[in-house]
């Protein structure tokens, strides 16, 4: 039996939204001795995110291994014209989404020092093509990209490992659809089910089968955005 | 053109003086900003200094309103401040130096972008936007970990807003620069293998000019010859990353 996540224990956040679910189903099609989900709410403070580590480490008898980041704040996904987003928006959805992340990489590092571990960010690809009446949604999830990649840069020697895995932005509830950004049609049909095609993405870089693999955004969107 | 009391904002601010424009240095200190506005126009060239904080909504209103009541209207605007490159470890970063950096860069971005759109609207084909981003917003950084997403977002505010003002004609675009900044250097005379590093990754094998290498870049941009440029990071660092 196929099992590349066997004796990994895991935690996924985001899990009160049907991509978050969906995905933690997927993962424990991967093996896992332990996967559990958090929601985003519970994530909001570093003091929230460090119990919240703390107690899935416990459930899951021993340090987490595997972190799979999708928690962000429900009102990052409502689209709004540039001109109408004020500080309280802006503080809700840069500062809501970036510093959760950074505490959630952080309590990651704390859980797989010396040991290893990997760090997979849901990161879908529209932050990289970019949409209109969504600046703070994509600046937020860009900020997430790149936290991910000097993560990876500097704690490779750590053997902590830090990837993305991009989506295509219907899995978002942002309403924006792969044809906004791109002419061709996905070449493998989109957007893809979250536990058949994009779970196996996520469990392949949380496995020790991507070992040498860190600092990469993978798309699994079926194959719209191909850049570079 | 804020971040102009030194560094690559004062290179551009320079090379667009000196192809014109009447340029604003938005500096956060007047001992930096009005030296700078003062050889400009030393040179015949029009500038003047106003005092600004990025990261204060009322300070950059401010800035956006004296512009307009100086020059008539504002058709480019260039968010280069930024203060926080300090080296670290990620999983020591505390909360201040995460605001020092998302304060300016991305807070800043946000600032200068919804207070300057209704002057870039009634500037139509001529508004621009340039943020001042990075190669490590795009490759992300080992020394100075959290420079990395703070200069992605601002990649991803022009894209975006590219996309949401591109009907109006307004352009938005990011410039990723590698020159001769203090930052830069005061780097190098820390670390003498890093500049040693960074030149023999350098494809031209020097450290770009502020004004002269970075400032045309900013120019072309901001000028009617880049008005179908859109959306785009242009890096300028004499080739040496080559990502895109």
């Amino acid at each position: 039996m196929h099992r590349p996540l066997d004796g990994k224990r895991v935690v996924v956040t985001g899990t009160e939204r049907d991509f978050g679910r969906e995905l933690l189903d997927g993962v424990l099609g991967g093996g896992p001795s332990h996967a559990s989900g958090i929601a985003t709410s519970a994530l909001e403070t570093r003091a929230q995110v460090d119990v919240q580590l703390a107690a899935a480490a416990e459930r899951a008898r021993g340090p987490v291994d595997v972190v799979v980041h999708v928690a962000m704040p429900e009102v990052a996904f409502e689209a709004i014209d540039f001109a109408e987003v004020d500080d309280a928006r802006w503080e809700a959805v840069w500062e809501g989404t970036m510093r959760p992340t950074l505490f959630v990489l952080q309590a990651a590092f704390r859980e797989m020092q010396g040991r290893g571990g990997s760090i997979v960010l849901v990161t879908p690809t529209v932050s990289m093509s970019g949409a209109e009446r969504l600046v703070p949604y994509t600046v937020a999830v860009e900020g997430q990209r790149l936290l991910a990649k000097s993560a990876a840069r500097q704690w490779g020697p750590d053997g902590i490992r830090v990837n993305c895995v991009a989506p295509a932005p219907e899995h978002s509830a942002v309403g924006v659809e792969s044809t906004a950004v791109s002419l061709a049609p996905p070449a493998l049909g989109g957007p893809g089910d979250v536990v058949a095609d994009i779970a196996p993405v996520v469990v392949w870089l949380a496995s020790d089968a991507a070992h040498f693999v860190t600092g990469v955004t993978v798309c699994a969107d079926g194959g719209v955005w191909m850049a570079p | 053109m804020t971040g102009a009391g030194q560094g690559v904002g004062e290179g551009i601010a320079r090379a667009c003086a000196a192809q014109g424009a009447n340029v604003v240095i938005a500096a956060r200190r007047a001992e930096t900003g009005e030296p700078v506005a003062a050889s400009i126009r030393e040179r015949g060239d029009e500038a003047v200094c106003i005092v600004t904080d990025v990261t204060s909504r009322d300070s950059m209103t401010a800035c956006v309103a004296e512009t307009i009541e100086r020059y008539g209207g504002l058709e480019v605007m260039v968010h280069n401040a930024y203060r926080g490159a300090a080296p670290h470890r990620l999983e020591e970063l505390d909360v201040e130096l995460w605001d020092r950096n998302s304060r300016t860069a991305v807070w800043g971005s946000y600032y200068s972008a919804v207070l300057a759109f209704p002057h870039l609207r009634d500037a139509g084909a001529r508004g621009r936007l340039i943020l001042i981003t990075s190669p490590s917003g795009v490759e992300g950084s080992v020394n100075i970990p959290i420079y990395s997403p703070v200069k992605a977002a601002q990649r991803a505010m022009a894209k975006s807003l590219s996309r949401e003002w591109g009907p109006l004609g307004i352009t938005v675009n990011c410039i990723a620069p590698v020159a001769a900044s203090p930052a830069l250097m005061g780097a190098f005379e820390q670390n003498p293998v890093l500049e040693e590093r960074v030149t023999a990754r350098t494809s031209l094998r020097r450290i770009g000019d502020l004004e002269h290498d970075i400032g045309p870049v900013a120019v072309f941009l901001a000028s009617g010859d880049g008005g179908y440029v859109t959306g785009q990071t242009i890096v300028c660092d004499g080739g040496s990353f080559m990502g895109l």
